[in-house]
């Protein structure tokens, strides 16, 4: 199971690697087209390895993710709408791992004393005044 | 008397922690730019006059965002921000969303080199900085975000609008440590037609053409200004070329498009658009 889902997902990956190959060529191909900005990008980051797949992300797909998590519906839109590919990409693949700035501490007392020491020491910055 | 001499062996042992961690944390950037001569460090900096929002409950994202689109002459209040790049369920904002969110509001988000040269560079330039760090530890983390305005060589420190210190200077190792942490995350927000001082071309390609998705009209002097610091560069003259022509420009858009091929006469995209541009000048 584990196995056939791997070589399915591979397979598909390796599609869309061929299927983004195809369509440069077909544009640099065809002699009467323009080859546009939003294909240069593409090209740029299959260069880089960078999110070959992403575009096939639904933004839909991350907007129900930001709805989920608590974030107003026609927010998440706009906020989903200003989003790059290589972003959609980071936020779909990993919204719960990505670290959120907070800025503020939520700790027990004994991990404050820790974090006193280690901010006089210089390790860590979590008391400005000290 | 119990307590005490629980407390007295406590703290020594905590120290020692803390001499450990010390040892592991080391801070090479800081090293070596201390290590120069004084008079070859990089000159004192501060943008003095960049606003000051001290932040409400977990909400350090919205604030360091209004403080550098403030800056940048976006009149935007922390508050309305909340609903751009705050997550409830994580109570906190992801970076990828605060580069969004600068977009929203008309300015380019670009993500800098992870050097403290390159953040000094910048203030240079008159950006504020806005970082990513990790103040806790790697296995406690406390992620937060703040924006350097100022370098003073002489303290050897940073000067950050964070949290609700409105001048909050970090020595430069201490920094480094909690930005480590982070992966050196720092980015400026650009009006368009302003370079960054670290601008490098497909970097500054990408950041363009992200931000022309949304804003085709504003994005004519981003290209343009990335076209005068880089004519020669195929990416950058395709992409002003590009958008030349989509406001009907197509003599201007022909034009640096045999600039680019008169220095590269074998970059076929070029080639391809120019004769498109030429059949359609004609028809």
């Amino acid at each position: 199971m584990k196995i056939r889902t791997l070589k399915s997902v591979t397979t598909w990956m390796l599609a869309t690697v061929f299927a983004f190959g195809a369509m440069f060529q077909q544009a640099y191909a065809a002699p009467q087209t323009m080859v546009t900005t939003e294909q240069l990008m593409q090209e740029m980051q299959v260069a880089d390895q960078r999110a070959s797949v992403n575009n096939f992300l639904s933004r839909a797909d991350v907007q129900a993710q930001l709805a989920a998590r608590g974030v107003d519906a026609a927010d998440a839109q706009a906020r989903v709408n200003a989003m790059s590919q290589a972003e959609l990409a980071a936020l779909s693949a990993q919204i719960d791992e990505l670290p959120a700035g907070e800025g503020l501490l939520e700790t027990v007392l004994f991990l404050l004393v820790i974090f006193m020491l280690l901010d006089i020491a210089g390790v860590t910055d979590i008391f400005p005044g000290l | 008397m119990s307590m005490r001499s629980g407390t007295r062996l406590r703290v020594p042992f905590l120290l020692f922690l803390a001499f450990l961690l010390v040892a592991c944390a080391a801070t090479p950037q800081s090293q070596q730019l201390l290590s120069r001569p004084s008079d070859q460090l990089p000159e004192g900096v501060e943008l003095v006059d960049v606003p000051f929002f001290p932040q409400e409950l977990y909400q350090c994202g919205p604030a360091a965002l209004a403080t550098i689109l403030q800056y940048n002459q976006v009149a935007v209040q922390p508050d309305e921000l909340v609903s751009h790049v705050y997550i409830p369920s994580r109570q906190g904002s992801l970076q990828v969303e605060m580069l969004a969110a600068t977009r929203t509001f008309e300015r380019i988000p670009y993500v800098i080199p992870g050097t403290l040269t390159a953040i000094i560079n910048e203030l240079d330039a008159g950006n504020p900085v806005l970082v990513f760090q990790n103040l806790g530890l790697s296995v406690l983390p406390q992620w937060h975000y703040a924006v350097v305005v100022g370098f003073d060589p002489e303290q050897q420190e940073l000067i950050l609008r964070s949290g609700t210190v409105r001048e909050h200077r970090v020595a430069l190792p201490v920094f480094e440590r909690t930005w480590q942490r982070a992966e050196h995350w720092a980015y400026v927000a650009l009006t368009p037609g302003d370079l960054p001082a670290s601008a490098e071309v497909s970097d500054y390609f990408m950041a363009v053409a992200d931000f022309q998705r949304l804003h085709p009209e504003l994005s004519g002097a981003a290209w343009q200004a990335g076209y005068q610091q880089w004519p020669d560069q195929a990416v950058i003259a395709m992409g002003y070329s590009n958008w030349l022509y989509q406001q009907g420009d197509l003599a201007r858009a022909a034009s640096v498009l045999e600039q680019l091929l008169s220095i590269q006469p074998d970059y076929q995209p070029a080639q391809q658009n120019l004769s498109a541009i030429r059949n359609e000048m004609q028809s």
